[in-house]
């Protein structure tokens, strides 16, 4: 099997076909079906398809079951993506109806090419020619909408487009960001100052030193900024913040270090993707289109539980910090809000609650939701005017090291 | 090697390893064209298994490399005994004596001695990369590449695309062979993509009722029939429910291995209610299974076990 050069030993032909047949109408319609895996937001390349084109010439060609696999190996490699792949694969390989013969196998796959659009762009991948799009698709064609859940109701919320003013703001906000809330000491070592001597380092001294140790070389833990998890209410009680505060989290994923994003209101979605964009009015845009019950009422016990089941593990890992943004109103299970609350607490390293009632003068945290927050945060953090960025900043400036339990309690609860 | 995707699986299948035809695809496929092959899927569902089993179907070593945060080239690839190169640094001196003589010389000899292949401790991969070049290609299992760092990731993403490794006191060793690389991860963090794209992926499931059956009877022969498939479908409904941590094939076989011991013939409610700690490892998860709830799974079992 040559390593490169035109793709060879894709058989089709009739028996007695030389070897080097070019593999005929299948390497045409691979190529098409590539095309139609790109347009769903897989990451299938050129090279990739050479790839697929070389691992076919290893299995039988007559084995579906086989081919599948083989396309399937190379061109997914992410769970959420089995879906659309199948249902691409599906579509695109099944058996030609009756009068249908391979010759016309070139003709449908380039009918289909022509109907591309019959599946839509996944949101994250090119979330401006969304919309458009959309408009035009009749209800006959498929939709292939990729969202967390099948589930989840598609609700658009609209956000007004960012004002020169608000920009301006943004640039002061970003520019007074801390760097990160809290540094971890890494297992991995630099050279610096420590109590680790760098033996390799001393090794080479000694030698140009002709074997006198005459300084001992030293290394220490390097340190990396927390990662940091977002938990944001968008419930109907929190409406009024609910753009300055998706303002807040892309301004936030844009300048520390690993940020994942979630809001939640009667169900809990990941926008981590979606806020990541550069462009704030495109994320805004994007995450309106993307994320469920806008101004519902507030489940958190059950999202928290969502959250603790499918996404704890995955982001909370290395001593990661989470920011709950919520004020406490609560319409879902309060036991279940206090065991959720025990769980998270336990698996992150510091949980830092960011209370937008508290602009009322004589808020005190009264509430069933409130109070089964309450005893399982580390900082309680009182923002006077939440729909002022920075003042939620400059709280986060003063926020230093992780209170003792102790502390907390004589602070808050006592 | 083999020559066919059902050669493969009568091989793997010879050494009890009950693989869908999906997977033997993508390791025939890994086999043949050389691409590492990257296995996801829950803990417990047989990925690690995958390597030890490939390497005794292949008669070739199984160099395993267990990834945790932190690990770096030290650890990974090779590291200097340093211990040993103090105490021979000494001895050159003590056989040279006083003379201040040739001392530039002296030093290139001594550094070239001192950084010689006889104070290299291999680590995994250096192991792995060396045994490919001196044709045995092994088998070199990446485990839990989702424990490690990205730093670590970074360096395994140029390890994988040219198999070489260049240690600068000594050169650059490369496979000629590459070695059959098989790369897990528990799916705890993303890994990034361009580590996957250049491997073949493959998501490993929970296996359905009777490939599980098959698995069960397999590795423990002694089991009683009835047994394995109440065992079976127990766990099966298990895995249904909303469990932190949903038991794998390997708390199956933990568990079919506990009931044996106790002599059991069929499930009964004191003893899952005694062994439950085989297949849950979460205070949560065991709470959330009460007396009745037991007991209704064990009848469910009992009836589908009957039914299969």
């Amino acid at each position: 099997m040559s390593e490169n050069g035109p793709i060879k030993g894709v058989f089709l032909g009739p028996a007695d076909a030389p070897y080097d047949y070019d593999g005929g109408k299948l390497t045409h319609n691979l190529i098409l079906f590539g095309r139609v895996c790109r347009a769903l937001g897989m990451n299938v390349t050129p090279n990739r398809m050479m790839e697929v084109g070389r691992a076919l010439a290893h299995i039988q060609l007559g084995r579906k079951q086989d081919f599948y696999y083989t396309l399937r190996s190379h061109l997914v490699n992410h769970p959420k993506e089995f879906d659309y792949f199948d249902e691409a694969f599906d579509i695109f390989w099944r058996r030609p109806s009756d009068g249908f013969t391979t010759l016309n196998l070139q003709s449908l796959g380039e009918e289909r090419r022509k109907k591309k659009t019959q599946f839509l762009p996944p949101l994250e991948s090119s979330p401006s020619e969304n919309g458009a799009k959309a408009d035009e698709l009749d209800s006959s064609m498929i939709a292939l909408v990729p969202t967390y859940s099948r589930k989840e109701r598609l609700r658009h919320k609209d956000f007004a487009e960012m004002t020169a003013a608000e920009l301006e703001m943004a640039k002061r906000v970003i520019a007074k960001m801390p760097e990160s809330l809290g540094m971890r000491r890494t297992r991995r070592f630099e050279s610096g100052k420590g109590r680790v001597i760098n033996m390799r380092r001393l090794m080479k001294d000694m030698i140009r030193k002709n074997g006198d140790v005459t300084r001992l070389p030293t290394h220490r833990r390097k340190e990396k900024p927390r990662p940091v998890v977002l938990l944001c209410d968008i419930s109907g009680s929190m409406e009024r913040y609910t753009r300055v505060l998706l303002h807040f989290m892309h301004t936030l994923a844009g300048s520390l270090y690993q940020v994942e994003s979630f809001v939640y209101s009667t169900d809990i979605t990941r926008i981590t993707r979606q806020i990541r964009q550069k462009n704030v009015d495109d994320a805004l845009e994007d995450i309106g289109g993307t994320v469920l019950q806008w101004g519902g009422g507030t489940m958190t016990g059950e999202c928290l539980h969502r959250f603790n089941w499918t996404w704890s593990r995955r982001v909370l890992g290395r001593g990661a910090v989470v920011m709950l943004i919520t004020d406490g109103w609560d319409r879902g299970d309060i036991p279940l809000l206090h065991r959720e609350m025990a769980r998270l607490q336990l698996s992150c390293r510091r949980l830092i609650w960011l209370n937008p009632l508290l602009d009322v003068p004589e808020y005190e945290p009264l509430t069933r939701g409130a109070q089964a927050l309450l005893p399982y945060v580390h900082d309680f953090l009182p923002i006077t005017n939440l729909a002022n960025l920075e003042a939620i900043v400059k709280a986060l400036q003063n926020l230093a090291s992780r209170p003792s339990a102790e502390v907390y309690r004589r602070r808050y609860l006592a | 090697m083999y020559n066919s995707v059902d050669e493969l699986q009568a091989a793997l299948n010879e050494q009890d390893y009950i693989a869908e035809r999906g997977l033997s695809v993508t390791i025939y496929l890994a086999l043949k064209t050389g691409k590492p092959l990257f296995l996801e899927g829950d803990a417990g569902v047989g990925k690690t298994e995958i390597a030890k089993v490939l390497s005794t179907a292949l008669s070739t070593d199984l160099i395993r490399m267990q990834c945790y945060e932190g690990l770096d080239v030290n650890t990974a690839v090779y590291e200097w005994n340093y211990a040993g190169q103090i105490l021979h640094m000494r001895l050159m001196e003590a056989a040279r004596g006083h003379s201040r003589d040739n001392e530039g010389l002296a030093r290139e000899a001594m550094e070239s001695e001192l950084f010689s292949e006889r104070f290299l401790l291999k680590r995994p991969l250096l192991q792995a990369i060396e045994q490919s070049r001196d044709g045995k290609a092994p088998v070199l299992l990446i485990d839990e590449l989702d424990r490690s760092d990205e730093e670590f990731e970074a360096f395994l993403l140029e390890l994988l695309s040219d198999f070489q490794i260049s240690i600068p006191e000594l050169g650059t060793i490369s496979a000629t062979v590459p070695p059959v690389v098989v790369v897990t991860s528990n799916r705890t963090r993303e890994i990034h993509d361009a580590l996957k794209r250049r491997c073949l992926y493959y998501w490993i499931d929970y296996p359905h009722f009777h490939k599980e059956l098959q698995i069960v009877e397999r590795k423990a022969p002694d089991v009683p029939a009835m047994l394995a498939r109440q065992i079976t479908a127990f766990i099966q409904d298990m895995r249904s429910m909303e469990l932190f941590k949903r038991p794998g094939i390997a708390e199956t076989l933990d568990w079919t291995a506990a009931l044996i011991a106790l002599d059991q013939n069929e499930l009964s409610l004191e003893t899952v209610q005694d062994t439950l700690g085989v297949i849950l490892k979460y205070q949560d998860d065991v709470e959330m299974l009460d007396p009745t709830t037991i007991q209704n799974m064990i009848d469910r079992a009992k009836v589908e076990a009957q039914r299969a």
